[in-house]
This record gives structure tokens, C-alpha cells and sequence, in this order.
């Protein structure tokens, strides 16, 4: 069966435009075609100059989050059928500056991710650069973070969260939910640093647990938890672990020479 | 003070605050029928009570510090320039200390018959 689709997508170019405005294209439906897929028919063959980030197409790089239908998704992990309507409104994220028509600007996003310390924090510096071992880590220890480790930093909960729409200085659901997961990681060290950056006015405290990012959330991270569970770290003003605790652990572990000192 | 001492304090003043009101609603609504609960009489007769009146003393510190730092945090949300946050927790310490004197000083006056 052939038919095609309507597809409005929002056209805005800050440096030439007043206001952004929907511009329609018809679409030849195929079957399993994804909204990525009929983004980049209209852009090949009816107008080149549609913006629009995209890259893996197989929801791993999160490059072409967007709004389909008033909802926050991948544009390449929602095919058109699954949208129950021929209609398709595309629209660039919300909470992001647009850069051009569908992409938005990210920069703050990743600064924010970055102000949490997104690695594991260690004090064994002579370990790190020289090792004697790996850093073992429990299966249950694992367990509790393994989620978080699944976000691909695609913006769709930060473009979804009511707090960040409202405070800008509000790390956002993506930066918050990452806290959680290395905080929560045996092997660091860091969460003294984490919770000092947390625990401010426009911190933690600020989720209202609206749990949209969470219902949002293309890889089925649940950030929301992620922020109730950080919570709890915050009160005790630290992270599981001290600086040089985990040292002595992995001394301990055997899993290396144990000749590291803090 | 950390962010996550005031919250501590929002979060425990709300579970004393539903105690305290679930009380008061009962010994002025339930127990004794509204229309005279809101009469003049009964009203005063209350501060006759010095437990009672210490009572209210605490439901109002208690629903005060909840209500303003709640409002705080709203406006907190708002805007977020240094100045504007300075202010705001200026101000909700002033509004505070400033409505517990009042409260304070009606429960005071009501306690020892002082017509204001």
C-alpha cells in the first residue's frame, strides 16, 4: 500500500527569522519507515536546506532528539506507524537554544554534565599511571548503576524537565542521574567533590519529581530514581567512599600488587 | 547553611505541621462545632489554656518556617541572578522573624487578656 504522509516540520533560522513557522512536506510511506527516515527523504529530495543532527540511526549516538507530535524522541527510534497518524509535526527540542531548524544548541547540557565530574575520581594517582591491577567491582555493586550507564546524552529528559524550563542554573535530570551513577560506584572517590556541587540552591533539592525525564527516557534509564537516590548521599554531605578508601580496598582486593599508599 | 539542612527543616516542619493542624482541626473543628470554634468567646478562651497556647506558639513557628521557606524556594526558581538570591534569603529570614514576633505577640497579648 502506498500513501503518503504529511510532514510539517518547524523551520527557524535565528540569524534571518523572527519566529520559527512549519513548513509541510508530503512523504511516500514505506514500510518500517522511521521519522528520521522521512526527515532525510524531504531533505534529499524536496529541500536541502532543512537542519536536522542525526548520526548512528540505530538509537546509540542520541544526535536526533526531537520533538515528533509534542513528545521528546529519537527521531530514528520512532517509526511513523507507531505514531498512530499520517500527521507529524516535527519541532526541535524545548529547554535548548535552536541553533537551525532542528538543532538545538547543547552546549550547556554537556556543561552541566560536566560540572558533576562524569569520571571516576581516585586518589591512587601512581596506580593510574602506572597499573598493577584492575579495579574490581561487585555484580551487585554493578547492578545498582547499571542503568545510568545507559545514557547516550541525547538531552531528551533535560528538554522534558519542568525545573530546568524554569531554572536555568538547575543541573537537569541527564547531569543529576550521572552524579548518581558514579557516586555510586564502588571504585570512586569523588563524591565529597560531586556533593559539594550538588548541594546548592539550584541543586538536587530542585527535581519536583515530575518523573517526565524518566518516562521519556529512549533507553529506559529512569533518571528521576536516579535523583531520589543521589538525595540520599547529599544528606550525608559525602560519597560512599572517602578519598583512599577505595585504595585501600583494592590493596586489600589482591587484584593488584597492593604496594599503592595514599 | 547547606541546601540540605533547609530542606531537612522544610521536609520535618511539614510532618509536624500536618500533626499540629490535624490537632488544631480536631479541637477546634471536630470536637467543637465551627460556628462557635470562630466565635469571639471561644476564640479567647483558647489562650486561657497556657498548654494550648504554647501549642499554638509552635504550630505558628512550625507553618511559618515551612510556608517561607517554601516561598524561597519558589523564587529561587524564578530568577537565578547572585543578587536576587541574596535578597530572597534576606528576605525570608526577615519574614520569618517578623511574623513569629507578631504571631508571638497576639498569642502574648491574648494569653494575659491585653486587648489589642
Amino acid at each position: 500500500m502506498t500513501r503518503d504522509i504529511s510532514l510539517r516540520v518547524q523551520r527557524f533560522d535565528p540569524s534571518k527569522d523572527r519566529k520559527p513557522a512549519d513548513k509541510e512536506y508530503r512523504v511516500p510511506w514505506r514500510q518500517g519507515m522511521t521519522v528520521l527516515d522521512a526527515l532525510l527523504y524531504a531533505r534529499d529530495y524536496q529541500d536541502h536546506s532543512i537542519a536536522l543532527r542525526f548520526s548512528c540511526r540505530q538509537a546509540s549516538c542520541g544526535s536526533c532528539a526531537m520533538k515528533v507530535n509534542g513528545r521528546a524522541r529519537l527521531a530514528c527510534y520512532t517509526q511513523v506507524d507507531e505514531l498512530g497518524s499520517d500527521s507529524i509535526v516535527v519541532r526541535p527540542m524545548d529547554n535548548f537554544e535552536i541553533v537551525k531548524d532542528l538543532v538545538t544548541d547543547l552546549g550547556s547540557f554537556f556543561e552541566k554534565h560536566k560540572q558533576v565530574t562524569p569520571h571516576l575520581v581516585r586518589a591512587d594517582d601512581s596506580e593510574q599511571d602506572n597499573p598493577t591491577g584492575e579495579y574490581v567491582m561487585k555484580p551487585e555493586a554493578l547492578e545498582e548503576i547499571l542503568q545510568f550507564t545507559y545514557c547516550i546524552k541525547c538531552g531528551i529528559c533535560t528538554s522534558s524537565c519542568p525545573t530546568v524550563a524554569t531554572d536555568a542554573k538547575f543541573p537537569g535530570p541527564q547531569a543529576l542521574a550521572q552524579a548518581y551513577r558514579y557516586l555510586a560506584d564502588e571504585r570512586d572517590e569523588g563524591g565529597d567533590l560531586r556533593v559539594s556541587a550538588l548541594d546548592d540552591v539550584h541543586g538536587v533539592w530542585r527535581c519536583h519529581f515530575a518523573g517526565t525525564c524518566s518516562a521519556l527516557c529512549p533507553k529506559g534509564v529512569d533518571p528521576a530514581m536516579g535523583i531520589q537516590l543521589l538525595r540520599r548521599h547529599v544528606l550525608a554531605g559525602k560519597g560512599p567512599r572517602g578519598p583512599g578508601e577505595g585504595a585501600k580496598e583494592f590493596a586489600r582486593s589482591g587484584t593488584g600488587t597492593g604496594s599503592e599508599s595514599t | 547553611m547547606r541546601e540540605s539542612r533547609l530542606m531537612v527543616i522544610q521536609y520535618a516542619t511539614a510532618l509536624i505541621a500536618v500533626v499540629l493542624v490535624s490537632f488544631h482541626l480536631l479541637m477546634q473543628g471536630v470536637l467543637v462545632s465551627y460556628s462557635t470554634a470562630i466565635s469571639y468567646q471561644q476564640i479567647l478562651s483558647i489562650y486561657g489554656n497556657a498548654l494550648y497556647a504554647g501549642f499554638l506558639e509552635v504550630l505558628l513557628i512550625v507553618v511559618l518556617v515551612h510556608g517561607f521557606n517554601g516561598v524561597r524556594i519558589i523564587l529561587h526558581e524564578l530568577r537565578q541572578a547572585v543578587a536576587w538570591a541574596k535578597w530572597v534569603d534576606v528576605g525570608t529570614v526577615a519574614a520569618i522573624v517578623l511574623s513569629v514576633a507578631y504571631g508571638t505577640r497576639t498569642i502574648v497579648l491574648a494569653v494575659f487578656g491585653v486587648q489589642s
